[in-house]
């Protein structure tokens, strides 16, 4: 009779130690664990840099399947203790599973400074829309960082089929009046740039003409062509600054001063 | 004793009283001879088909045998094999056990059926509809799952007590909702995703112990199973893969089930 008391040692150590390995579905949208990333962090950015004049912040993004090298990048930029804060451009996710948004957001939540993350057409995908709003928050929202308004997008068009307003000129024009006396100069925020044929470029030349109603426009960030590359796109002198992929160990950090604002690739 | 209606007749006698069976089968259980009850059956079976006692299906007022002159004959004619192969054929189809089961990436809770077949009933086929609560998304899902299963070996314990030391098999979950798609909407380029978010395909290794229920305490079920897997499918793997970040409990999942074996 001693089998079948052997055979219940694996079954109990199983009950015991598989209750974080209950999956009901990749697509469940169950989240456990931190929330609301975004306006967390974005409190905590607020309150760093509210007195600020040289606000030195980095731009990353797809890091979607890639997790060792976004583990790397995350142990690598602790070692600098001169980052404000990290602009995640989008694409936590490959496919919109949920568990693959839990899995970076655990990996970006060591980092020593605060990040927000914007929608990737990736996080798209089934319920990942839902699953990114429930962690990260609203697609579109924006934050003030030492008088500098970071205004982020959800440009992902290709996802929506022309059935919403992407981008959302609604938001871009209550972001122009909102805390207007509270920031001087602006960046724009985005996963996919303008003339990507995922944006929705019926309306590039419009989009292009709301966000230089933002005072200042100083430049945008963008994401998503997993190659680092710079480009003046719509030839009127804001610089569009496209960010590599996680695999490729590479990101941009900004430093904003009174007087304008610097650039740097940096590797990994 | 002699006196049963050929299987001709009896036949006729069942498609006739399709809605009666349940209540003829009921009265086949107390009269007939002991000798002639095969322990675990309710249905008697005879030259592999099911035949009726003619005074019992008689003494029922609603079920009228009227005698077909094809009754007349007492051999098998061509007519009687092929609906007895009919028949035959279509009763492969009764499904020989439901199961329930929870978590395994197919939804909260899973409500299937399915069949066992082999020399020792050592596949199984199921169909399972799972249900999926919304938690942080728009709305609550369905699921359906198509699920092989191979066990290997049963180890009798005694006592009606038996044990597969392994079950293994894969499954194909798919989840119901327009969000979702097998084939990429035509907004997207050819291959631009190149996956299918509606359709999973998933492995898992298991556990079985079976308890054969005594026959008196027989309700619904022949024998009760419980089971444990383990699993993982397709998008779990391709992310795991080259990836030491993510460790086993990341990316396999842990279900339970019960099996009810009906016959």
């Amino acid at each position: 009779m001693k089998s079948p008391k052997l055979l219940f040692i694996p079954l109990l150590s199983l009950c015991m130690s598989g209750c974080d390995m209950i999956d009901y579905h990749p697509y469940d949208s169950r989240i456990s664990g931190p929330t609301d990333i975004n306006n967390h962090n974005i409190e905590k950015i607020e309150a760093n840099c509210k007195d600020k004049t040289v606000i030195r912040f980095v731009t990353m993004g797809d890091s979607q399947r890639w997790y060792d090298e976004t583990v790397d990048f995350v142990n690598h930029l602790n070692q600098r203790d001169d980052i404000d804060f990290v602009i995640h451009g989008g694409d936590f996710s490959d496919f919109g599973v949920t568990n693959e948004f839990l899995w970076q957001r655990d990996i970006m939540n060591k980092l020593n400074v605060p990040y927000v993350g914007l929608i990737g057409n990736h996080d798209c995908i089934g319920t990942g829309e839902d699953t990114f709003r429930a962690v990260f928050g609203e697609p579109n929202f924006s934050f003030i960082a030492g008088r500098i308004k970071f205004v982020c997008l959800n440009t992902n068009a290709i996802e929506y089929d022309y059935s919403r307003p992407i981008p959302d000129f609604d938001f871009l024009a209550s972001q122009l009046e909102e805390r207007r006396d509270e920031y001087d100069r602006t960046v724009v925020s985005m996963h996919i740039r303008p003339f990507c044929f995922e944006f929705n470029n019926n309306v590039a030349q419009v989009f292009q003409y709301t966000i230089r109603q933002f005072p200042n426009l100083m430049f945008c960030t963008a994401a998503h062509e997993h190659h680092v590359f710079e480009a003046n796109l719509f030839e009127d002198g804001v610089m569009y600054y496209m960010s590599d992929c996680m695999k490729n160990r590479c990101y941009y950090i900004f430093t904003i001063t009174p007087d304008g604002y610097e650039r740097e690739i940096a590797y990994y | 004793m002699n006196a049963k209606l050929p299987i001709t007749r009896t036949w006729i006698c069942l498609l006739l009283a399709c809605p009666l069976m349940g209540r003829a089968q009921e009265t086949m259980e107390t009269p007939i001879a002991p000798q002639q009850v095969a322990k675990d059956t309710v249905i008697i079976i005879k030259h592999d088909t099911v035949w009726l006692e003619k005074e019992k299906v008689e003494m029922k007022e609603e079920v009228k045998v009227k005698i077909d002159s094809a009754d007349v004959d007492q051999r098998f004619s061509r007519y009687d094999r092929r609906v007895h192969r009919y028949r035959k054929h279509w009763e492969a189809l009764i499904p020989t056990h439901t199961k329930l089961q929870f978590a395994g990436n197919m939804g909260l809770i899973s409500l299937g059926t399915g069949w066992d077949y082999g020399k020792r009933n050592q596949w199984e086929t199921d169909l399972f509809f799972g249900f999926l609560p919304k938690y942080q998304s728009e709305r609550s899902k369905i699921t359906m799952t198509l699920k092989q299963n191979y066990m290997p070996w049963s180890v009798t314990l005694g006592k009606g007590i038996s044990v597969e030391p392994l079950a293994c098999g894969m499954y194909l979950n798919t989840v119901f909702g327009n969000e979702f798609w097998t084939h990429e909407p035509d907004r997207y380029p050819k291959g631009y995703y190149g996956f299918s978010s509606k359709v999973r395909i998933h492995i898992f290794l298991g556990q079985r112990i079976t308890y054969d229920i005594p026959p008196r305490w027989r309700l619904g079920a022949r024998a009760v199973t419980f089971f444990y897997e383990i699993s993982t499918c397709d998008l779990y793997v391709v992310s795991a893969f080259l990836n030491k970040y993510l460790k086993p409990k990341d990316y396999l999942s842990l279900s339970f089930g019960l099996k009810t074996q009906l016959f």
